[in-house]
């Protein structure tokens, strides 16, 4: 078995035009160096079923040895506020805030602290290993503490309260939980006598969700992360009960007159970026790091609005997590200066060397844009790294157990499946829970991603190479785009072209995407989508940030987790999430068709449509038989209608004039549709007796000549490579194509 | 959150019926009869017997058998002795395996 993870690493920015510097961030545990080589990706499927693994050199100034060295990824969110003059002189205190606690891990969890809890004037309000509310103070030598007797309750809300006199020589915990019903009411009522002097004159960091280590880089400079939500954090120049405190808390805006007030972070400030906010006359303001989940309810969520950007006073909590992480922020192996006139596609630096007698081979994927300004070719191929982003090593196929009966038959891991299980620093894709449970809505380019790269990780990376191979095999000059190319730049980019292709699995879509695919539409481009299930997460990247989306998982759709109530809008943009669907934009309004099923198990063939017959559509079908099937073969279960499929719903968009060419209406018992294709439930639904689980190919005339041509379905580009190239699939797609290249209106 | 349960799954499979069985050897990726579907939607889902799996060897050549945790962050087992040279007899060789936990019953020899 061929090792890939010896060596790993990402590429920064994944999307480069000629003259920009790609970097590469590699780490190794073993190896102190690897023969390295930039290589264009044509076909990255090793699978002798089908083209095998096409790799070509393009030599470049990183050809040879590249030395290695090890790097640690550090994981947990948290807040840090460095500069804590407010406490200077200071004696007594409180500190309080609301905590929704997720995850009982057995270790002390940090809820608020100051500086280590090891140094001298360190003090934690956390929950112990014992999963119970504790207040800790430190004057280096000696230290007092309090704790509650009986642990929290996970996921509700419980207010919490420590105070310290030095001067009485007395510290106090309260807690009071928001809901008392049915064994979920906590109390705390502890005070104590407490000989500590710590020096709180000293300037010392604040930090939420986790406390300082002590250690520098490369070590973690925290530890003991929280796992769970936290609002309205105070922090009082006095002594104060528990109910006194609760006021300050529960106000959103407390008195900032209040000469005692030392901080009141307001969590709702800022909820698109990494800067906390402090209302105080302090401004003790600060940062999140590692990317915590922000425009997160608070304990005062009412209900009432589901947006936080109608309701920011509502959404001053922020979800910490232990596992979170952003960027790795390895140092930089090597960069690379993407020459002149290199021709724009899929690229990685391919990494080999021998451990032990295994071979390595690792992969670091970037794509090449053709020269900002201009364009290479009449085609553009848009590569799905929204989607690249949202798969990024996941882990669903081993964390969730209902993934076997899922994907009707064994599941079937690669070496990369293993290491990403065994290396969880790596971070998690979108499919994937947090430790608490919680939902992963952050996913970023900046680590090392094992499953988006030539190997055995067949789906969207590997898939949707097949159509590069085919493009190349036919002939057909394209240029390559990114999602978050076209994010960022918007239709500009795709006008130049007459024809864009999106791929196997555009799963995840921006508006900004959206809005650029469908004004391109409308102004006569003509849009090749070749895949299945596109266009349906709505998504955002990050205004500022580059390699970073989020999504929230509403409470419909194909989905793997469910935001929490008031949590499906995007912290990045405000905007809604969950489906497109949802938004009023379902895919069959950009494409014709739109997601309706899985089918996992054994792929379906096409039947033409009188629709095919239609003098306008003549082109699609040329040189086939009236009745010939379509794709009854391909690599993807044995069928070119697999694994996703799109159908076409004149009530969910279809335009009026669009042509249903064909269908893949004979699924079988695996054709099971979206749970939103069943608004009521009945039998009778899987496709071996319904037609709601199908994939048809559709034609729509558009706008000032354009057109759009979709297939709906994820296997249809692992087909294209059967018999030689020389079948059904193939010559529809080229028959396409072709039509599409000519200007012609159509 | 939205977590599944594999202690959901309660489909009692009926030991007798070895003509199952027969039926998933002879297809192991179907089409397979209602009555099939319902043995080994209980073998997948619940689990029983282990949560198998494999992993690609030789992408399309070859597949080794492992088997995932119980317990979400628990170790993988892989078994490199144990490999296939298609998916069909690894499904095969865990429906034997899934068979007999369900049923207390070893399927018999001759059915391989």
């Amino acid at each position: 078995m061929k090792d890939s993870s010896k060596v790993i690493g990402y590429a920064f920015p994944w999307s480069v035009a000629p003259g920009d510097e790609v970097q590469f961030h590699l780490s190794s545990d073993v190896l102190k160096s690897a023969s390295a080589r930039i290589v264009r990706i044509r076909c990255a499927d090793a699978d002798p079923r089908g083209p095998g693994m096409k790799l070509h050199h393009q030599p470049s100034p990183l050809d040879g040895e590249i030395q290695l060295a090890s790097h640690p990824i550090h994981n947990g969110s948290y807040g840090d506020i460095p500069d804590t003059k407010g406490l200077t002189n200071l004696k007594d205190f409180s500190i309080g805030a609301w905590i929704w606690p997720t995850f009982l891990t057995g270790k002390d969890q940090v809820v608020f602290a100051r500086g280590s809890s090891t140094a001298a004037g360190g003090w934690r309000l956390y929950i112990n290993s014992d999963g119970c509310l504790a207040f800790e103070i430190t004057d280096g030598t000696h230290t007092a503490s309090l704790a509650a007797d009986r642990p929290v309750v996970v996921r509700e809300w419980l207010y919490v309260h420590a105070s310290f006199s030095a001067t009485e020589g007395k510290l106090t915990l309260t807690a009071e939980s928001l809901h008392k019903d049915g064994g979920r009411a906590q109390h705390v009522d502890l005070s104590g006598s407490s000989s500590v002097q710590p020096n709180l004159a000293e300037v010392a960091s604040l930090t939420f969700a986790a406390e300082l280590s002590g250690k520098t880089a490369p070590h973690s400079p925290t530890r003991n992360h929280f796992n769970g939500k936290i609002d309205r954090p105070r922090l009082y120049g006095r002594a104060l009960s528990g109910a006194e405190m609760r006021r300050i808390v529960d106000s959103v805006v407390p008195d900032l007159n209040d000469p005692h007030l030392i901080g009141a972070w307001d969590f709702s400030l800022d909820i698109s970026t990494d800067a906390i906010s402090d209302r105080s006359r302090n401004a003790l303001h600060g940062t999140v790091r590692r990317m915590p989940m922000r425009a997160a309810t608070g304990a005062n969520w009412t209900g009432t609005r589901t947006n936080w950007t109608a309701a920011p006073e509502e959404y001053g909590a922020i979800h910490f997590h232990d596992d979170d992480v952003e960027d790795a922020g390895w140092p930089v192996t090597q960069s690379s200066k993407v020459p002149d006139g290199i021709r724009s596609g899929f690229y990685s630096l391919e990494l080999t060397a021998e451990h032990d007698g295994v071979k390595t081979e690792s992969h670091i994927p970037f794509f090449v844009r053709p020269p900002r300004g201009k364009t290479t070719a009449d085609i553009v191929v848009i590569a799905p790294t929204a989607t690249y982003l949202a798969y990024a090593n996941n882990k669903s196929r081993i964390d969730q157990i209902h993934f076997e009966v899922m994907a009707d038959g064994l599941i079937v891991l690669s070496p990369d499946d293993l290491y990403n299980h065994k290396h969880r620093e790596l971070g998690s894709s979108v499919y994937d829970t947090h430790r608490d449970h919680s939902g992963v809505c952050y996913s970023s380019a900046r680590r090392p991603i094992l499953n988006q790269r030539p190997g055995a990780y067949t789906f969207n990376y590997v898939n949707d190479t097949h159509l590069l191979d085919w493009l190349e095999e036919e002939g057909f000059a394209y240029d390559v785009i990114t999602d978050e190319d076209l994010d960022r730049e918007g239709v500009k980019i795709l006008k130049p072209y007459r024809v864009a292709v999106t791929m196997t699995h555009p799963e995840y879509t921006s508006k900004n995407m959206l809005d650029a695919l469908q004004e391109y539409q409308d102004d006569g481009g003509r849009h090749m989508y070749l895949g299945g299930n596109g266009f349906y997460w709505r998504i955002a990247f990050h205004p500022t940030k580059s390699g970073l989306i989020e999504l929230r998982r509403g409470v419909t759709g194909l989905r793997s987790w469910e935001a929490e109530a008031g949590e499906d809008c995007l912290s990045f943009t405000g905007e809604p999430s969950g489906l497109w669907r949802s938004s009023g934009r379902a895919p069959q309004r950009l494409t014709g068709v739109g997601f309706s099923a899985q089918v996992f198990d054994r792929g379906a063939s096409y039947r033409r449509l009188p629709d095919s017959h239609l003098p306008r559509a003549a082109f699609v079908m040329e040189g086939l038989a009236d009745d010939e099937v379509i794709g009854n073969f391909g690599l993807r279960a044995g069928g070119a209608a697999s694994l996703e499929i799109d159908r076409a719903d004149r009530d969910l968009g279809t335009a009026p004039e669009a042509m249903i060419l064909a269908t893949a209406d004979n699924t079988g018992a695996g054709g099971i549709p979206a749970p939103e294709e069943l608004p009521v439930l009945y039998r009778g639904f899987t496709g071996e007796e319904s037609t709601i689980a199908r994939a048809d190919i559709v034609l729509t005339p558009t706008a000032e000549g354009g057109a759009v041509f979709s297939v709906g379905s994820i296997g249809w580009c692992c087909a294209l490579s059967h018999n030689g190239y020389r079948n059904n699939v193939a010559r529809i797609t080229k028959n396409v194509l072709s039509r599409f290249l000519d200007p012609a209106p159509i | 959150m939205l977590r599944t349960s594999r202690d959901t799954a309660h489909f009692e499979i009926d030991p007798t019926r070895l003509d199952l069985a027969r039926e998933f050897r002879r297809a192991p990726k179907g089409p397979h009869s209602p009555e099939l579907r319902r043995v080994i939607h209980r073998m997948r889902w619940s689990g029983t017997g282990g949560r198998w799996c494999v992993v690609t060897v030789e992408p399309g050549v070859r597949w080794m058998l492992a088997r995932l945790p119980d317990e979400r962050y628990g170790e993988i087992l892989t078994y490199p002795e144990i490999t296939f040279t298609s998916l069909n007899d690894a499904e095969w060789h865990v429906f034997r395996i899934r068979w007999e936990a369900l049923t207390g019953n070893a399927l018999p020899a001759e059915m391989d």
